[in-house]
């Protein structure tokens, strides 16, 4: 086997549009027959991109699960593809349709009507990823020596991710957005976000259900937004565009090279001159006008960075939630094919140092107060508490091998006497190794599942897909907080 | 052994250096600079001072644990690189000898002292025997082929496939006849990679068979052997499968690189198309723990299907 194709989906449902995309990614042995067997994913394809469809609400707060059902299945036939051909992929409610209430049941809901291994996922953080990968600013920054940030502006929130040498970063969600403003083609305002209130007093601006707005002051208002955004993302003012910021906020400045901007907002940028209140509100809400007066920012060249144009623009979430959120383990691993696919694992992260690895009393130690952390964060449960990441293993002898599964594998079925499977991810090429030592041990109680060159961190959940031609696993890990982190 | 040449050939160019002293103003500067990566090099650099005073009596037992940083840090020569995280990406991704600077159109004393090190040890590791401790703790014995002596081993490879009457004799007396698995262990062109990797893959690879539920065979030491050898060892013992860890052909990467190679019912006349490989197992290659596990999947592959090389379908 040296080449294989998978399928792979993505849906992302946002605060206004809807949009599916399926693409192909080709599976390529990179290592020389004389190696351990690696594979990577060597080519992604877009084979189909559905239409930008407008999200089906039930009134403010709900969506429409018949309505997007029924979406997907007429674009499904379009694009002439069955579920059972979906191997990968991910569904996504972004921005603040992911806040409404009915969100979880939704995403749960289309991620089983959309093939086996589709993840079902709303994190502001992947998302901001996923489209930052979708607009190109990962593999961008791969090209440069600086940072490349790209935003993915959207109808209710702005998602930035900042990448550096390939690797996302950090994160930071904005409430910016085309619909946090809506008006009527006459200009009277219908709707304001209740998240920009407080940023809107502290700039002293006035804006008011019901209100006829004149241009100018329409204007102000996205300009300001915009330059808030911009500030905040270049480092230069934190304190009043923080009032703008979801969740958590940057740790440190990052200085920025280049900027790149997604999302429906992104495409509007480059649309046609917003001359007057009906060229604004020609989608019922002032994301046009915010699309231009972003363009000007560029074109007036005010802040010190360098702004490209994205590969995508409304379909970069969506093309990075199909296309990017799949990986795939190492292809020397230990695995039970019958226990796969595997879903929504939380991240358990054991950091070893090297002095720990020398001293087997520090190692046995380490194990403990990490397993007793994952017996507080999570409930006990028969399938899989948690999958074990283990990384700082440089060199694994045998000997250390042998240590490292005895502390591992007798702590665990102390610990967790009634958990039927063990799920451990090594950074470094070993899983096989370990997985076989560690099954020596346990004689199937638990199960060992054990795969290796992924990364993940603290925080992250990650799936584990059915093994293709054997022993590629794809794997997604869901990436859920950067500022988290240690 | 390694760490103490790495110590000589600093303890040289620092000579150099000070000899060469004040007439290169630069020096230093760089090395303030990059002040972090220095320092982290002079911590692994301690030990050696210590070993090397005893270096002379301790030198072979040295070479049974080998360095303990063996992935020794990696920092550029240049000056005043202008981007200095390229740099240090290029150097991770690769064990070649790039960055290294120059001096005038040649490289740099160091450079060339390394170069010289590390060709000395591939040398050494083709005229160095495997340690009789290694071969002991795993109940290795040993037969010989007719290779007569190392010199008449590099020049005539066809004698190192035959094993000599003697131990055609000790074979046949020692070892189960008709294993499922056999194991063989032979020196081939580097001792230093059966000392450096043997305890690593070996067990693993025990362990592999145990949870396929295979059986194995005597395992035994073949000294002057060539790959080939396998096909004579299995005429005489006729195992259904058999691999043959040997030492690979040293290069100046490194010196203790070994190879797996793997086939179905052995006999003389094989093509080489009817062998696996797994090469270039050791510290920086492929990782010995993992290769020993996988090399179990790949001989409980070979039995179900039958077949070794190009047949297998892995």
């Amino acid at each position: 086997m040296d080449e294989q194709w998978i399928q792979s989906v993505g849906i992302d449902v946002g605060t206004s549009t809807t949009k599916m995309i399926v693409s192909r990614l080709r599976l390529g042995r990179m290592s020389s027959t004389f190696s351990l067997p690696r594979y990577q994913i060597v080519e992604r394809q877009l084979l189909y991109a559905s239409e930008v469809h407008s999200t089906p609400l039930i009134g403010f707060d709900e969506i429409d699960a018949d309505g997007i059902g029924s979406i997907l299945a007429a674009e499904y036939n379009k694009a002439q593809i069955s579920l059972s051909q979906i191997k990968s992929g991910a569904v996504i409610i972004t921005g603040e349709t992911a806040s409404k209430k009915n969100a979880q049941h939704i995403v749960h809901l289309l991620a089983e009507r959309s093939g086996d291994f589709v993840v079902a996922t709303a994190g502001a953080d992947l998302e901001g990823v996923l489209a930052g990968k979708g607009a190109g600013a990962e593999k961008r920054s791969q090209a440069i020596q600086g940072v490349i940030v790209n935003v993915d502006i959207g109808g209710g929130t702005a998602n930035a991710a900042y990448f550096q040498r390939g690797r996302a970063i950090a994160t930071v969600t904005f409430h910016v957005g085309g619909r946090l403003i809506r008006l009527s083609p006459q200009g009277v305002v219908q709707y304001v976000s209740p998240n920009i209130q407080q940023w809107l007093s502290a700039k002293g601006l006035r804006i008011q259900v019901g209100q006829e707005i004149g241009f100018a002051q329409l204007t102000e208002v996205a300009e300001q937004l915009g330059r808030s955004m911009l500030d905040y993302l270049t480092g230069k003012e934190r304190q009043v565009s923080g009032l703008l910021v979801l969740g958590p906020h940057l740790r440190d400045s990052i200085p920025v090279a280049e900027l790149t901007v997604s999302g429906g907002v992104g495409l509007l940028m480059s649309g046609p001159p917003v001359q007057n209140v009906s060229d604004a509100s020609r989608y019922g809400d002032f994301g046009p006008l915010l699309g231009y007066v972003l363009q000007q920012e560029r074109e007036k060249g005010t802040y010190p960075v360098q702004w490209l144009d994205p590969d995508q623009t409304v379909r970069a979430t969506v093309i990075g939630a199909g296309m990017q959120s799949t990986e795939i383990s190492g292809s020397t691993v230990h695995i039970k094919p019958e226990l796969l696919p595997i879903k929504n694992i939380p991240i358990l992260k054991l950091e070893l140092t090297e002095e720990q690895l020398a001293d087997a009393t520090r190692l046995r130690q380490e194990v403990a107060s990490i397993y007793q952390l994952g017996e507080r964060l999570f409930e006990k449960t028969t399938g899989i508490p948690f999958a074990l990441a283990i990384s700082g293993i440089g060199y694994c002898s045998y000997a250390l091998l042998q240590t490292l599964s005895q502390e591992l594998s007798e702590q665990y079925r102390a610990s967790f006497p009634e958990s039927q499977t063990m799920v451990v991810i090594c950074e470094t090429d070993m899983a096989k190794a370990l997985g076989q030592a560690l099954a020596l041990r346990c004689k199937g109680a638990p199960e060992i599942i054990c795969i290796d060159q992924v990364r993940v961190e603290y925080g992250d959940y990650i799936d584990l897909g059915e093994p293709i031609s054997g022993t590629i696993i794809p794997v997604v890990v869901k990436t859920l907080a950067f500022d988290e982190r240690p | 052994m390694e760490q103490q040449l790495d110590f000589l050939v600093d303890k040289v160019v620092a000579e150099l250096q000070k000899k060469l002293g004040e007439a290169t103003e630069q020096a230093p500067s760089p090395k303030a600079e990059t002040g972090g990566l220095i320092q982290l090099r002079s911590e692994p650099k301690a030990e050696p001072v210590a070993s090397a005073t005893t270096a002379p009596t301790q030198a072979p037992v040295a070479n049974e644990q080998p360095a303990p940083s063996a992935e020794p840090e990696r920092t550029t020569h240049v000056p005043n690189p202008k981007y200095k995280e390229g740099l240090d990406e290029l150097l991770s991704s690769t064990p070649a000898r790039i960055g290294v600077w120059r001096t005038g159109v040649r490289p740099l004393t160091k450079t060339m002292l390394e170069l010289r090190r590390d060709h000395a040890a591939a040398v050494d590791a083709v005229y160095g025997e495997v340690s009789q401790a290694v071969l002991d703790q795993y109940s290795l014995f040993t037969v010989e082929t007719q290779y007569d002596n190392t010199e008449n081993y590099l020049k005539r490879p066809d004698m190192g496939r035959v094993l000599t009457e003697e131990g055609v004799r000790l074979l046949q007396e020692r070892c189960q006849k008709k294993p499922q698995v056999q194991i063989v262990v032979s020196d081939g062109l580097s001792a230093a990679a059966v000392d450096a990797n043997l305890k690593d893959v070996l067990p693993s690879l025990m362990d592999s068979l145990k949870s396929y539920g295979l059986t194995c065979g005597t395992p035994f030491f073949i000294q002057g052997g060539r790959v080939a050898s396998m096909d004579h060892v299995g005429e005489i013992l006729e195992p259904e499968v058999l691999v043959l860890l040997i030492g690979e052909r040293p290069g100046l990467v490194t010196a203790h690189s070994m190879s797996a190679y793997m086939c179905y019912r052995p006999r003389k006349g094989m093509v080489e198309s009817e062998r696996t490989v797994i090469s270039n197992i050791h510290r920086q290659g492929t990782s010995p723990v993992e290769a020993g596990a996988h090399i179990g999947t790949i001989l409980s592959k070979m039995l179900e299907q039958k077949a070794s090389g190009v047949k297998l379908v892995l």
